[in-house]
């Protein structure tokens, strides 16, 4: 039992959602562990409650123990599908509801507001990229950062933004676009994305 | 990415998920035809891609993990849950998906277990600051917990179930219900039941405690 679960604890993400996929309990265990912290940082960031977040996270986690069928490898990486289905997801319940958390949008407002979390940094080897990634975020100009924030983490439209900041749509989307091209340039020559 | 080609300047609003939905599938139709816009979607969805990386990272919540796993293991002993009871819906509450649950592990027991003609023992349980009855059906060591026009565990509040071995301090079965309209339930307590003195019931918070913050209200003596 103790070899069974530490061969699990080694394995590769795709072959434990193929076990998941046969309802293995025990590597869907196993991807909760290694990939929930993640998760829950950004549902945490998006909703801006502990409790919204955790309703996201239980959604999302859930749905995938009952449709690991739908997990396509050739699409992209376990984590990178988590995290889609989280954000996904979190835009949805802001859909459903009509109204975003006032605070949700803004960094360091959430982390204000949750001084009394628990702010441990998980996943030390992954936080060089992140870090730099954060870094080419705060460099772009306040606008562009604006429209990212609020379409990516705020699950805003680009017409609701056009309509929140008083701009053309136009002008949003080309923000948009800008930002994006930036981050892409600055990533590349960081090597964070190949 | 190459070039900026404008079609209309969309492909980083569709990357962002930030178009109207009628301008997402018109959008979806163009990149059919434009292979410079797939390029640069490709080239922008890379860093939105990224971008669930950035907030400050924090530790899942243990009640949470808890809540998730305990609810896939239940699942995992009843997968004919969503075909039998319709459940095509994610999850929309612990307590939803409780009812749901035993409901599913009792015809779970019913079909395998109890109609295969097993002999079933039935142990009387007592009840203590509710109305309604309780009973214990064991089977093969298996025990399901029957509960008949029970009070409801009341608003935010589930009932959990507890397994007590001699004079050990109880603990948790993983198992949280409550009743229909009726104050009825049919609860299968998962794992075998041979070495447990007690079947207890408390009423608990939305997703359950490690350990009972209540007095029982059910009590079903196994020795």
């Amino acid at each position: 039992m103790f070899n069974q679960r530490r061969n699990l604890r080694e394995s590769a993400d795709e072959d434990l959602m193929v076990l998941v996929r046969d309802g293995d309990a025990r590597a869907f265990e196993v991807l909760f562990d290694r990939h929930a912290g993640p998760a829950f940082s950004l549902a945490y960031r998006m909703c801006g409650s502990r409790s919204r977040a955790e309703d996201v996270i239980q959604e999302a986690f859930l749905s995938l123990w009952r449709a690991g069928a739908r997990y396509d490898p050739s699409r992209g990486s376990v984590r990178g599908w988590i995290l889609s289905a989280v954000h996904n997801r979190a835009v949805d319940s802001f859909r459903r509801q009509a109204a975003r958390p006032a605070g949700s949008l803004e960094e360091a407002g959430v982390i204000d507001r949750l001084a009394s979390a628990e702010l441990t940094e998980v996943e030390v080897e992954r936080r060089a990229d992140a870090e730099r990634l954060r870094q080419a975020l705060s460099e772009l100009p306040d606008e562009q950062r604006k429209v990212v924030e609020l379409s990516y983490f705020g699950g805003f439209t680009h017409q609701q933004i056009s309509d929140m900041l008083s701009l053309p749509a136009g002008t949003v989307k080309g923000r948009m676009r800008l930002a994006l091209t930036k981050l892409r340039l600055s990533l590349d020559e960081a090597g964070v994305i190949p | 990415m190459s070039g900026m080609h404008d079609c209309g300047g969309d492909a980083a609003a569709y990357a962002l998920g930030a178009l109207e939905p009628r301008e997402a599938d018109a959008f979806r139709e163009h990149l059919r035809e434009c292979a410079v816009c797939r390029d640069e979607v490709q080239a922008l969805g890379a860093v939105v891609h990224a971008l669930p990386m950035t907030p400050r990272q924090y530790e899942v919540p243990r009640g949470l993990r808890r809540k998730v796993l305990s609810q896939v293991r239940e699942e995992r002993r009843a997968p004919r849950r969503r075909s039998r009871l319709g459940l095509a819906s994610p999850l929309r509450g612990v307590l939803a998906a409780s009812v749901a649950a035993a409901a599913a592990v009792a015809v779970v027991l019913a079909g395998v277990g109890l109609s295969a003609g097993a002999p079933a023992t039935v142990v009387r349980a007592r009840t203590a600051g509710i109305t309604g009855s309780a009973q214990l059906r064991v089977v093969r060591g298996h025990a399901e917990l029957v509960v008949r026009h029970l009070t409801p565990p009341g608003r935010g509040r589930v009932y959990e179930v507890w397994l007590q071995s001699g004079t050990a301090a109880p603990v948790s079965a993983s198992v949280l219900f409550t009743v229909d309209a009726s104050g009825n339930a049919d609860v299968g307590i998962p794992g075998g039941i041979r070495h447990v003195s007690a079947v207890l019931v408390t009423p608990e918070p939305l997703g359950g405690t490690a350990k009972p913050t209540h007095a029982p209200v059910i009590i079903a003596h196994l020795a």
